[in-house]
């Protein structure tokens, strides 16, 4: 079983379990659209609130995301008639619809690329906003990071500064890789161990239907998932680092695991933060309340755009039937 | 569950790539085509810490304005100023900068010593109603004091005693 991520169209879902053809199936092996390898963590279950919003949210993307097929009357057939041996020959075997379909998919993947702002993120925040939000100050100068200097605008009194219009284009960046990568039905982790700001982080995973991991960090997490919790876990597609530093101000270790594990990473670095191995670092402050409630507003905003989008798109596109109206009670 | 755990070499991005073009992953992860089509302004590679002098490129510049100088010198004059400093409202002006804004009005309208224009900037605040206290100076109070209340009675009772005693002779 392998972590890369599952891809959003039926057939390569069915060719991703097509290859176990000749070893042991696990039951849901057999119902790839019901039972969906899920990322999961343990301590999720200390939190019962977040526990309830996380099993929600899960159902929720389960029945959303890639789930069309269950809705779709005409790609049920093929799933069920090669169970018990999924091979990649009865993957190959599609219908003019499913072609259709997939070619619909493809299309509603790659024209979101063409645009420079296709969810249009650049209105969310203006420079202004980042000022009131005091997301220019930074620590001070005893405190800096070698590679940030880049980013610094200079040093009032001993305080360093942080340049708000590389912020803004940085910020431009990942707010728009986040977007497409929720759109793209990727599995979004928040990771942030400032304890001050842990249920604000939680609670904005949860809004957004996404995952959040505001605890302590158990080594194996991303580099010994599948021992630890199980065989076929799904890893995160996007680690999204609120603070890049743990309790004792040193690098997260989530930071080098994620690029360990091939995964892309945006984070909010400030002044004492190393941003050489984030692939979207974002420089800002991360000490305010402020800041940091901005900051979570707009990839809320941002992620729950993308999904939105996404329905529309898929709408659009005739791959799902739309909701039914919802039922007035007289 | 093939991979390249190797953080130190390129990026995340360049390791996948090579890693398809092998045929070591088959399916193209989520965010690989969005990572093709808006690459991050620094290709994010791994940078060994150094420990050292810093560089000549690698200095910040300190922010200094004109306007520290007078600030500077009002601040050793007056300190803060009388009111408190509201920072949660981004259109205040504290006491510091309403003098500076008149200082420098004054400045452009004629040629006077820096001292001299302090007095001035001083005197017109006074007329605005704003109060600046020098540093270290004594209370100057507006309001009357009623004299009775400065009398104390132990002095009040060694007079009535010297008075008596004055006219016992």
């Amino acid at each position: 079983m392998s972590q890369r991520s599952v891809a959003c169209t039926g057939a390569q879902v069915l060719r991703h379990f097509g290859d176990l053809a000749d070893q042991w199936q696990p039951d849901w092996a057999r119902f790839p659209a019901q039972f969906y390898p899920i990322w999961q963590h343990r301590h999720w279950q200390r939190c019962d609130l977040l526990w309830v919003g996380t099993l929600a949210s899960m159902a929720a993307r389960v029945l959303t995301k890639g789930i069309w097929a269950l809705c779709n009357p005409r790609f049920v057939p093929v799933g069920c008639s090669s169970h018990g041996h999924l091979s990649v020959a009865a993957a190959q075997i599609k219908s003019p619809q499913i072609q259709a379909d997939i070619n619909a998919t493809d299309k509603i993947l790659s024209q979101p690329l063409e645009t420079e702002d296709f969810f249009r993120l650049s209105e969310l925040f203006s420079l202004k906003d980042l000022f009131d939000a005091r997301v220019h100050l930074g620590h001070k100068k005893g405190c800096r990071h070698r590679l940030m200097q880049p980013y610094l605008f200079g040093c009032r009194l001993d305080q360093d500064i942080i340049d708000l219009d590389q912020t803004v284009e940085h910020l431009r960046l990942a707010l728009n890789f986040t977007a497409h990568v929720a759109y793209r039905g990727g599995i979004i982790l928040f990771v942030s161990r400032r304890r001050q700001f842990s249920h604000l982080v939680e609670s904005t995973a949860r809004d957004c239907g996404e995952y959040a991991h505001t605890r302590y960090w158990q080594g194996g997490l991303l580099t010994n998932a599948p021992i630890q919790y199980g065989p076929g876990v799904r890893l995160p597609d996007l680690v999204v680092f609120l603070s890049t530093l743990n309790n004792v101000f040193q690098q997260h270790v989530g930071v080098r695991d994620a690029a360990k594990m091939n995964i892309p990473t945006v984070g909010m670095v400030d002044t004492n933060c190393n941003p050489s191995l984030l692939t979207y670092p974002v420089p800002g402050n991360d000490d305010t309340p402020l800041a940091m409630e901005l900051y979570c507003r707009l990839f809320k905003i941002t992620v729950n755009r993308a999904k939105d989008k996404r329905q529309q798109m898929e709408l659009l596109h005739g791959l799902m039937t739309p909701p039914p109206p919802p039922t007035q009670s007289s | 569950m093939a991979g390249s755990r190797l953080e130190k070499f390129g990026t995340v991005f360049t390791r996948v790539r090579d890693l398809m073009r092998s045929g070591v992953i088959q399916d193209t992860p989520t965010w690989y085509e969005v990572f093709k089509a808006f690459p991050p302004k620094k290709d994010p590679v791994y940078v060994k810490p150094q420990y050292g002098f810093y560089k000549k490129d690698e200095f910040v510049a300190d922010i200094f304005y004109e306007e520290d100088k007078i600030r500077a010198k009002f601040y050793e004059m007056y300190g803060t100023g009388p009111r408190l400093l509201d920072l949660s409202k981004s259109n205040y002006t504290s006491a510091c900068q309403r003098f500076l804004e008149t200082y420098s009005r004054l400045e452009s309208l004629g040629e006077l010593d820096m001292s001299a224009l302090f007095e001035e900037t001083g005197k017109i605040l006074l007329a605005e109603g704003l109060v600046l206290r020098r540093k270290g100076a004594p209370v100057v109070s507006s309001e009357y004091r009623d004299p009775v209340l400065e009398f104390k009675l132990t002095d009040m009772l060694a007079e009535q005693q010297s008075g008596s005693a004055a006219e016992k002779q």
